[in-house]
């Protein structure tokens, strides 16, 4: 049904209505604006017992760090998370359009939905996309088949690996993982090197910064350890800034009661 | 300006050599292991001898993304195919129907690709799709940005009617040429030898004592 | 120049004790040129919640409509009041939905949870991407400027009356260093009985 004056919700999907409009606007001169970027370091391990994933948590809009603390590993499936790097609207979304799909999966197999499962939707996704969509991903999960890392490019290209790193301070997360990664690491010796690759992120990328999350992903438990290790912590103030009452002046004030008053009246009803 | 995150915009590709030569009663595939992007290399043991169907691989050169996705796409329709006439799919069908992919979407694809098996009908056969989405069958080709440095090398060194561990040598001796010089290609060098058994993979290392450096559990090697 | 930057303006919300606080500057131009200086690019969307709008100003005002329209409809089907959670969900969905071609907008979403009367803020770039922190949000083309301003003066659990003053003064000190923001400023403090509206004195130059 439809009326003039109240249209209907518009559909589902991306909308393009303002691409013409925005095209003109871009041909005049002004510069496109910059959308939040994770510009990140993420990183994912096969250890004994199952994965691990970490991440930095810093996001950036141009040269300013627009969120100090944000998550970037999300959550798929109960046995599936996954971290996020590129635009962050966008692994934000993709993330939990991909984590509905394999809810809904789930349901419709009556089991655990396996790792490789995300990884091609994600992919098939991504490539579909054709690179427009800026997500680079670290899959990471454990499943029948054991545990597994996938890495998914933002053309829809995946690799799977024992060891992966993401984002751009993915060269400094690699080095320690060339370096000391080997099979059949313990758990402790796992959430120490992950937390060294996340570190080497933060304090030599740029983009990078601030703290530590970990997942550590085993065969039947989870364990989402957000901000695992707080690697910059912000300074005490000395003095206290306060400021006397009537500091800012004010031209004028108006107060809106937002005390809800009710009132019930009986109505008498009619009887036969 | 804030730092620069390219890494989004910098496709993936696979720089890569990759080769495959008939012999009597099967094939021999090779591929090095290097995907990079930009300089980066990204994943530097990679399988690029991906499998069709039972009997059929492709060895994988161009955009990553392109190249796996039309894989996926083609592994599931021969298997598909197969499920509908209780038939092993042959060689030539896995690879006309790559030419299909290549050629109507050559515009938006960058996608160089060896098709190479055995079948019941033709034995082990080898064909080439390249970049334009041409077909031919040959019995030895090569393929990949690492391919120009071996033309004078595979040119001089292939005789026809080779037996099998002749082809694998020279594979392996070509592949290992090409990673020496070509930057974009590195890593080990991954064999696949196809017979009307199946197929049997190799792997030769880059190291001086030609065996892997992990320790620990081998799992991962394969 | 960046298309966000053709009007000007800034807002500015900010967590307290048991409430929240959310600001406006009062300029529209375009380019270096001033308009008028009643355009306030804060709206009172529902008893307990302010929606504040940067960027250009023809999708402010588009935004905003659009948005009243989803919550309404919502409202509507729901019979109950929308928290600030889930509007702040649909906005962002709604500005993702605008991926490939997006809104110049950048939103500052305040209010009281209206059962729990717990304080929330949470603002976006524009294509959507939420963050909630627990101090303070900001947007505008002194943004820069009021990160600084407010990571030295806010401080956690601030009563209403300090929370008055500390957002005001981020405020006015950002954006007399701006020449695209200012010319008056409106500060709203959402309390759970009480909405308090003060126009500021400032600069007008």
């Amino acid at each position: 049904m439809t009326l003039d004056s109240a249209p209907d919700v518009p559909r589902a999907g991306f909308n393009f209505d303002n691409c013409r409009r925005n095209a003109a606007l871009l041909q005049g001169g002004f510069k496109p604006p910059t959308t939040t970027k994770t510009g990140t370091t993420i990183v994912g391990i096969i250890y004994k017992d199952g994965v691990i994933l970490g991440a930095d948590t810093r996001a950036t809009e141009g040269p300013i760090v627009s969120d100090k603390n944000c998550a970037k590993i999300h959550y798929l499936a109960k046995n599936i998370y996954c971290c996020g790097a590129g635009t962050a609207a966008d692994t934000e979304m993709t993330t939990d359009l991909i984590s509905s799909q394999l809810e809904l999966h789930r349901l419709n197999t009556e089991r655990q939905v396996p790792v490789v499962c995300a990884n091609n939707i994600l992919k098939q996704m991504l490539f579909r996309y054709q690179g427009h969509i800026s997500a680079a991903l670290v899959l990471g999960g454990v499943d029948k088949n054991g545990p597994h890392i996938y890495s998914i490019h933002p053309h829809g290209s995946s690799d799977k690996l024992p060891y992966a790193t993401m984002g751009s301070g993915c060269l400094a997360a690699m080095t320690v993982f060339e370096s000391r990664w080997k099979p059949d690491l313990s758990e402790e010796e796992g959430k120490l090197l992950v937390r060294d690759a996340i570190a080497s992120g933060i304090f030599n990328d740029l983009g990078s910064g601030s703290n530590v999350d970990l997942c550590v992903i085993r065969k039947d438990s989870t364990e989402y350890l957000r901000n695992y290790e707080l690697a910059n912590k912000k300074g005490e103030r000395q003095i206290d800034y306060r400021f006397k009452k009537g500091t800012s002046a004010t031209l004028h004030t108006t107060i809106k009661d937002l005390l809800i008053t009710e009132k019930v009246q009986v109505v008498p009803m009619e009887v036969s | 300006m804030g730092p620069d995150f390219d890494f989004t915009d910098t496709p993936v590709s696979t720089g890569t050599t990759i080769m495959a030569v008939e012999f009597d009663g099967g094939v021999v595939i090779g591929a090095d292991s290097r995907t990079s992007s930009g300089a980066y290399v990204a994943n530097r043991v990679t399988d690029k001898l991906t499998q069709i169907s039972d009997k059929i691989y492709c060895c994988r050169s161009g955009s990553a993304a392109d190249t796996q996705a039309i894989a996926d796409i083609v592994a599931y329709s021969l298997n598909y195919h197969r499920n509908q006439t209780n038939k092993e799919p042959l060689v030539w069908e896995a690879a006309s129907e790559f030419r299909n992919f290549c050629y109507n979407y050559r515009d938006s694809l960058m996608a160089g690709i060896i098709v190479a098996g055995w079948d019941e009908e033709r034995g082990g056969q080898v064909y080439s799709v390249p970049l334009g989405g041409m077909l031919t069958h040959e019995a030895c080709t090569i393929g990949g940005s690492g391919s120009s440095y071996i033309y004078g090398f595979v040119k001089e060194h292939y005789r026809l009617g080779m037996e099998m561990e002749e082809c694998i040598d020279f594979v392996k001796k070509a592949v290992q040429h090409a990673i020496f010089h070509d930057g974009s290609s590195g890593g080990v060098v991954r064999i696949g030898i196809i017979t009307k058994d199946g197929i049997e993979r190799r792997l030769f290392f880059n190291t001086e004592s030609g065996q892997s450096k992990i320790e620990g559990s081998q799992s991962f090697l394969v | 120049m960046s298309i966000l930057a053709y009007n000007g303006g800034c807002v500015v919300a900010m967590r307290g004790k048991d409430c929240v606080a959310i600001a406006t500057d009062h300029r529209f131009g375009v380019q270096a040129q001033t308009i008028s200086t009643d355009f306030k690019k804060v709206f009172h969307i529902a008893p307990r919640m302010f929606l504040g709008l940067t960027g250009l100003q023809t999708d402010i005002l588009t935004v905003r409509d659009r948005l009243m329209f989803r919550k309404n409809i919502y409202e509507t089907k729901e019979n109950r009041e929308m928290a600030p959670k889930p509007f702040s969900a649909m906005l962002s969905s709604f500005l993702y939905e605008h991926r490939f071609g997006p809104y110049f907008i950048e939103p500052v979403v305040a209010g009281l949870d209206p059962k729990t009367m717990k304080p929330f803020i949470c603002n976006m770039d524009l294509i959507g991407c939420p963050n909630e922190p627990d101090d303070f949000v900001v947007a505008g083309t002194c943004a820069e400027q009021l990160y600084g301003m407010c990571e030295t003066l806010w401080r956690p659990d601030l009563e209403p009356d300090q929370l008055f003053e500390v957002i005001s003064q981020s405020m006015v000190n950002a954006f007399d260093r701006d020449a695209m923001s200012g010319w008056g400023a409106t500060v709203y403090i959402i309390e759970k009985d009480k909405i308090t509206e003060r126009s500021l004195k400032t600069r007008m130059d």
